[in-house]
């Protein structure tokens, strides 16, 4: 039942999502006083609805921070009044109701008109501490654990769940993601989380392109109020990550991709696009309605995860016909290229060629989404793929572009405890590869080499994070 | 070190399933869980233990020594000493680490026992197919002959204490069938060494290495990998390792792909319907064995698993049909109405994998 509301709101969120994220790092925190933000080097602060003492917003206000408070939509009406009043910043709203009339934004659309000087996010809830994981299940008193041929790292992230929820809809609000520390680790008597937990998290939310809220658990809280210097040292072990993040660019921009994701009922797909975010696929979800020319444009192959109508398929039958690769999942549907005989008929996959290129559908929903991911990356080859990294199990990348502009950045977070050497190719000439990370700043070039209309490079020793700045000369081409 | 808070209490977590009488029973005990990325996957590492601190710095060590093995064992690692043995043991002796000696000694002893089906010059083998694993076309006849003529175990010269040469000018040695079960019992010796006499070592579920048992326990518990998801094998481990091998799956988008499992003798993925178990007192030679004895199949696998000691085998195809065989630990199958076990017949221990030839009659 969890399970499901999770995905009500992620689908609530989707519906919501699209306008340009800023990638900050929001800290939940008690109603209760905190050091300085030039000592803290955060810059947002969240607090829970109801404030017993609305004089604490107002404190951390002077303190340097932006407040934001965060409420549950019912109770949306009074928060804002409140916010109005004690300098808050903004209004995080969560459980906003699943309605048939309205879609979540015209609910809010009021409070906005009304509130110009606050700014309103949605959050995304289901996030994830972001972390690897094994494969060992412990139990009660005992472990149990399953064997099977080794298996790779799993990686716990939220890029599916934050790329479902960016997908679409021009007109709503900014989206804000959270989880909860995972605490079945912890010693009693250590800081927990400790720095690079932190370190991930803040490097996970950065790459994806999207607000994260953390919460600053209230022992630390306490702790760095008293000086302790045990906090402290903790603490000083974050900021560079906060500083570095900080530094991430914001204005518009455009996600390499080749791969689109077309998906309406995220409860079918949300696993699939969870493994294909953990195989490094390069892609962005959209719902049938925003499938147009323009976006297939970027693509070079595309998922469909949902019925279609007719121009839908026609857009599609011709995107293969160019070349393209199109997937259709638990599909039972006629289409125009059924007419010709299949290039392979299996009991659950049936093959069409279409002029340059294909079309796959599968008679059944993705059972296996750890194979389907891998399948899918195979199907689509290193030569379509806009971003690749070998021998990297532990590493994720993403790509962006700013509009107009050939010149891509990438982010790459390491969830593994140990520096990684992570080799990357990504499509398109560049003139020049220069890295950055919290351990050097910007910026230290790479060497690279060009091959086959790829530009490929090696980042020696990646511990959590890095940002790749791959620059073009203007008369030269950079895909996709 | 990310994993730094590592103590598990057991309370947070999920009930046990019915298990045979002879399966642990509940207690209170609080144990140290630690995992670390290497060979590509993740080793993991739970003890029990009185001394929490003492088991956290020894679950730590244990990790530190997987990671230094991947380092000298690494093929992707340009640096490591199989690299550099790899790039320079061709027609003149070269001399090695003393680890990599012996997982190096410890592969002949299989590959002669396996006649050549286990081989850990597969190396050119596996490169060429893995390209078309990862999308690209299947190597042309050419490239598989080739390849092939770089194979053979019998072109591997070791001469004692440290020295290696390949009687090839291709060769490449890949220890992917036997390093990981040589790491977990390298651990094993590491907790050991510690005071550690409770502890359960996984290196991506694909090897297991058990050290004595839980708490009111006589054994740990580990369910085995069943293809046909009828028959619900498990078996009970306690100083002793299991390891799972299985071809990989045929890809869901482009009907049949080749698998990561190459024959040595024809140069092809092999092509199989089973996944198999092999129980024994060392991982190394569990995991060696579970490669072997995957390629092998069953009947003739069965033949070399008899003249064994403290191994055990398992196939299981998609259909369910299943060959047991070996006088080492027993399976049970939890899926049938009366579960069915294979007794061992013998109990020798042999706790680490310098104990290879030992398993021989």
């Amino acid at each position: 039942m969890r399970h499901i509301s999770f995905l009500c709101m992620l689908f609530l969120g989707s519906i919501a999502a699209g306008t340009p994220a800023t990638a900050k790092v929001f800290f939940r925190v008690a109603a209760s006083p905190l050091p300085p933000a030039d000592q803290t080097g955060i810059r947002d602060l969240v607090l829970l609805w109801p404030l017993r003492d609305l004089s604490v917003a107002a404190e951390l206000h002077s303190q340097g921070y932006r407040v934001f408070l965060q409420c549950e939509s019912k109770d949306l009406a009074a928060a804002v009044v409140s916010a109005d009043r004690a300098a808050v910043t903004g209004v995080i709203v969560t459980n906003i109701a699943p309605s048939g009339q309205s879609p979540a934004a015209e609910q809010l659309r009021p409070y906005l008109a009304a509130h110009k000087s606050l700014t309103f996010r949605m959050l995304v809830q289901g996030g994830k501490q972001p972390q690897m994981k094994g494969h060992l299940v412990v139990e009660r008193d005992g472990v149990l654990q399953v064997s099977s041929p080794s298996s790779q790292p799993w990686l716990d992230t939220n890029f599916a769940l934050v790329r479902l929820a960016q997908a679409t809809d021009p007109h709503s609000l900014p989206i804000i993601y959270d989880f909860h520390w995972d605490m079945s680790g912890a010693l009693p008597a250590a800081w927990h989380p400790d720095a690079d937990a932190y370190a991930v998290a803040i490097a996970e939310a950065d790459a994806i392109r999207s607000d994260v809220t953390i919460d600053l658990p209230g022992s630390l809280q306490r702790a760095l109020v008293a000086g302790d210097p045990r906090a402290w040292t903790l603490w000083k072990a974050i900021m560079p990550y906060l500083e570095f993040s900080s530094h991430a660019a914001t204005e518009r921009i455009v996600p390499v991709v080749n791969l689109g994701v077309i998906v309406d009922d995220v409860r079918g797909s949300y696993e699939a696009i969870n493994l294909m975010a953990r195989h490094n696929l390069a892609f962005e979800s959209v719902r049938p309605a925003s499938l147009t020319l323009a976006r297939l444009a970027s693509w070079n192959s595309v998922v469909v995860f949902c019925p279609l109508n007719k121009e839908a398929v026609a857009l599609l039958r011709d995107f293969a016909a160019s070349g393209g690769i199109v997937i259709f999942v638990n599909t039972h549907d006629e289409f125009p290229w059924h007419a010709a005989p299949p290039l392979r008929r299996e009991s659950r996959t049936t093959v069409y060629t279409i002029g340059a290129g294909q079309v796959v559908e599968l008679a059944e929903p993705v059972v296996d989404p750890e194979n389907f991911a891998r399948d899918l990356r195979r199907l689509i080859g290193r030569e379509r793929s806009a971003l690749a990294l070998w021998n990297s199990l532990t590493t994720l990348v993403t790509g962006y572009r700013e509009q107009s502009r050939p010149d891509v950045t990438l982010y790459l977070v390491n969830y593994a405890n140990q520096p990684d050497t992570v080799q990357v190719q990504v499509k398109g000439r560049f003139t020049g590869v220069r890295l950055e990370s919290p351990e050097e700043r910007c910026c230290v070039s790479v060497p690279f080499v060009e091959r086959g209309g790829f530009t490929e490079f090696t980042i020696p020793a990646l511990r959590i994070t890095a940002r790749v700045h791959l620059e073009s000369a203007r008369e030269s081409s950079a895909a996709p | 070190m990310r994993w730094l808070k590592s103590v598990a209490w057991p309370s947070l977590t999920l009930a046990m399933l019915p298990l045979p009488a002879i399966l642990c029973s509940p207690q209170n005990g609080s144990f140290v869980h630690q995992k670390r990325y290497a060979m590509g996957t993740v080793f993991e590492i739970v003890i029990y233990d009185e001394d929490l601190p003492r088991a956290d710095a020894a679950a730590r060590a244990a990790l530190d020594e997987v990671v230094r093995l991947d380092d000298m064992m690494s093929n992707y690692k340009p640096e490591s000493d199989l690299s550099r043995m790899n790039r320079t043991a061709h027609f003149q002796p070269v001399r090695i680490p003393r680890e990599l000696y012996e997982v190096i000694e410890e592969s002949l002893f299989y590959s002669r026992h396996s006649d050549g089906q286990f081989d850990i010059s597969v190396g050119p083998l596996v490169d060429l197919w893995k390209a078309a694993l990862a999308g690209g076309p299947s190597p042309t006849a050419a490239d598989q002959a080739s390849a092939l003529r770089c194979v053979g175990y019998q072109k591997i010269e070791l001469t004692p204490p440290d020295g290696i040469q390949f009687h090839s000018d291709c060769m490449r040695l890949d220890l992917g069938a036997i390093g990981k079960g040589y790491a977990v019992d390298r651990t094993a010796e590491v907790l050991n060494a510690s005071g550690i006499h409770r502890a359960y070592i996984d290196a991506g579920g694909s090897t297991i290495y058990a050290l004595g048992a839980p708490p009111g326990g006589n054994a740990w518990r580990v369910r085995l990998r069943d293809p046909s998801g009828k028959l619900g094998p498990e078996v009970m481990l306690s100083n002793n390792s299991v390891s799972t091998s299985e071809q990989s799956a045929p890809s869901s988008l482009q009907g049949d792909a080749p698998g990561h499992i190459v024959v040595p003798g024809t140069g092809k993925p092999l092509q199989t319907r089973y996944a198999i178990s092999v129980t024994a007192p060392s991982a190394t030679a569990s995991d060696a064995l579970s490669t072997t004895l995957l390629l092998l199949g069953p009947t003739k696998g069965a033949a070399l698993v008899k003249t064994l000691h403290n191994v055990s085998a398992v196939w299981i195809d998609s259909d369910g049909q299943r060959t047991i065989v070996g006088d080492g630990v027993s399976f049970f199958l939890t899926g049938e109405n009366h579960p069915i076990h294979v007794s061992p017949l013998k109990s020798r221990i042999a706790a680490t994998s310098k104990a290879a030839n030992e398993l021989l009659p």
